[in-house]
């Protein structure tokens, strides 16, 4: 009884430090290469998808990563052509997600509005599978071996794009495999953190390593850290508290993003 | 077809941006020859760093043939552009930017180098030795967002000189510097069109800043080249001289 209780409890926290990990470590080429409002939109239609899941009872894994895949397809041209109506379309494409999103968590069967279907609101600690956790892993290595090999390339499209394909790099190839690796981040990490929340935990660990640093190579090593620590606590808080996951992560984050404006050395020099 | 000699061979050529109707550059036709150091004058607006992009493929041409190295560039692109060095126009970077100045120096050998490899030595000697030509090797490991416009121009001169181009396209390179660096930069690319035989193509907005291995000029206007010669004669000819007076007022 007890060890299956540690057993558990050993399988949540490696998924939300997993899970910390590919999001705050994808979220560095999210937020550099301006794909912010296109991941917050893919972020809640995995929450759609996970959703329609639950409503089917099929796999919410499956249906998230296919419709987040889906946004990625369709927003991923429109935003390549830096249109004006992007951000509109963008928009549109969210409200349809987060009202879909709301129908189907209504038509799950069973109580509606219980249980299960909150979950994928904000999160739990214990609705981490083995299988969750074999798709984080493999998820964690397919990243960590992508920046390994394509560092000096993402590197000089996050410099500049237009430069980097000036220079002969395919950029719409590292496009298009940063929104991929996004959606898969997203759509494993939304049973966890939960569909509301889990852009943020794409965006603070980020953000908050870019306060401190100039060189691209300690913010690739820091904000996966700050997102695996901030994991971890969020986890400890919301296991003592009962606080849902997916929001004590992310209040911890946030706290995390303040401290770092607040001590910046980037801002400290304006006067 | 006869294989030609030219680096740069464009043959009636229209480029129209994306849901424009009309072409921003039209009819162009332009020939240089290895080894030549052209320069393009023309004012804000008249299609020159259209035409740069057009060169290097960023802008897919409407009309007309373009060849580059001998290759149509379109569907050459991405081999052509690895030896294309491209300085842009000067852009506005973010201060707060996490790229160290060797970090951009370098990105300009990425797509050179190739997928699947990884930084040699050699390369990193080249990468100190295009900072140090436009003595800019002490910045090497300053913040990028953290230069003046011209410490910030000379670096993107030496990431494309750290591609070892046949081919410099330059736009507006000499725009934000001060007197001295403009004549340690067209020093440099003088030497570099005489010894290295690199060819280069170099937008300029104003006749005084073009340097003195620069033999050939371009006039644009209103997306047409409305002259090409001798820089002596387009210099001296009554022509731009009044082209230029009827532009000021
Ligand atoms: N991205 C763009 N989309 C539509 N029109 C553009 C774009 N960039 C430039 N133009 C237009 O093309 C013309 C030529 O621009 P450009 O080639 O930048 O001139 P120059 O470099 O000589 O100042 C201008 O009228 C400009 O407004
Ligand atoms: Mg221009």
């Amino acid at each position: 009884m007890i060890e299956l209780q540690i057993s558990l409890l050993i399988t949540s926290i490696i998924g939300a430090i997993l899970a910390g990990y590919v999001c705050s470590t994808i979220g560095v080429f999210v937020v550099r290469m301006n794909l912010s409002s296109i991941g917050f939109c893919m972020s809640h239609a995995a929450f759609a998808g996970a959703a329609f899941g639950l409503m089917l009872s099929i796999d919410p894994l499956v249906s998230s990563l296919i419709f987040s895949f889906f946004t990625a397809v369709i927003l991923g041209p429109i935003t390549e052509k830096a249109k004006l109506e992007s951000n509109v379309i963008i928009g549109f494409l969210f409200s349809i997600m987060i009202a879909l999103a709301f129908i189907f968590i209504n038509l799950i069967p069973g109580q509606a509005a219980s249980g299960v279907s909150l979950r994928i609101l904000w999160g739990s600690i214990f609705s981490v599978g083995y299988n969750d956790i074999l798709m984080l892993i493999f998820l964690s290595s397919i990243l960590t071996i992508f920046i390994l090999i394509f560092y000096k390339e993402l590197m000089a499209i996050m410099f500049n794009r237009k430069l980097a394909e000036s220079s002969g790099i395919n950029t719409k190839l590292f496009y298009f495999a940063v929104l991929f690796l996004t959606a898969f981040a997203v759509s494993l990490s939304i049973r966890i953190v939960g569909g509301l929340l889990v852009f943020a935990l794409i965006i603070n660990p980020t953000s908050t390593a870019y306060q401190f640093f100039y060189d691209f190579k300690k913010i690739i090593i820091f904000s996966p850290l700050i997102g695996i620590i901030s994991c971890s606590i969020g986890f400890l808080i919301s296991l003592y508290t009962d606080f849902p996951i997916g929001a004590s992560i992310v209040i911890i984050s946030a706290i995390f993003f303040a401290l770092a404006i607040f001590f910046s050395p980037k801002r400290k020099k304006i006067k | 077809m006869a294989k030609n000699n030219y680096i740069i061979s464009l043959e009636n050529i229209d480029t129209t941006y994306q849901g424009d109707k009309i072409p921003v550059i039209n009819n162009i036709n332009l020939k240089i020859e290895y080894g030549e150091f052209v320069s393009i004058i023309g004012s804000n607006g008249a299609g020159k760093t259209t035409l740069l992009e057009t060169i290097n493929g960023l802008l897919t041409y409407s009309k007309g043939l373009g060849l580059i190295f001998n290759k149509e560039i379109m569907e050459n692109k991405y081999e052509i552009r690895k030896k294309i060095g491209y300085v842009i126009q000067n852009f506005d970077i973010d201060s707060n930017a996490p790229f160290l100045c060797k970090d951009v120096v370098m990105s300009g050998k990425t797509g050179k180098i190739g997928s699947f490899r990884f930084y040699s030595k050699e390369d990193w000697d080249n990468i100190w030795y295009s900072m140090s030509l436009v003595g800019m090797i002490d910045f090497a490991n300053r913040p990028i967002g953290k230069l003046s416009g011209g410490e910030f121009q000379k670096i993107l001169i030496s990431r494309a000189l750290a591609q070892k181009p046949d081919l410099l396209l330059l736009d507006e390179p000499l725009s934000n510097l001060d007197f001295s660096s403009r004549k340690q930069i067209e020093k440099l690319l003088n030497r570099l069109n005489k010894k290295d035989h690199i060819t280069i193509l170099m937008v300029s907005h104003d006749l005084s800043f073009i340097p003195s291995g620069c033999k050939r000029i371009i006039v644009m206007h209103k997306g047409k080249i409305i002259s090409d010669g001798n820089k002596n004669e387009i210099i001296n000819s009554k022509f731009i001289e009044n082209f230029f007076k009827n532009e000021m007022k």
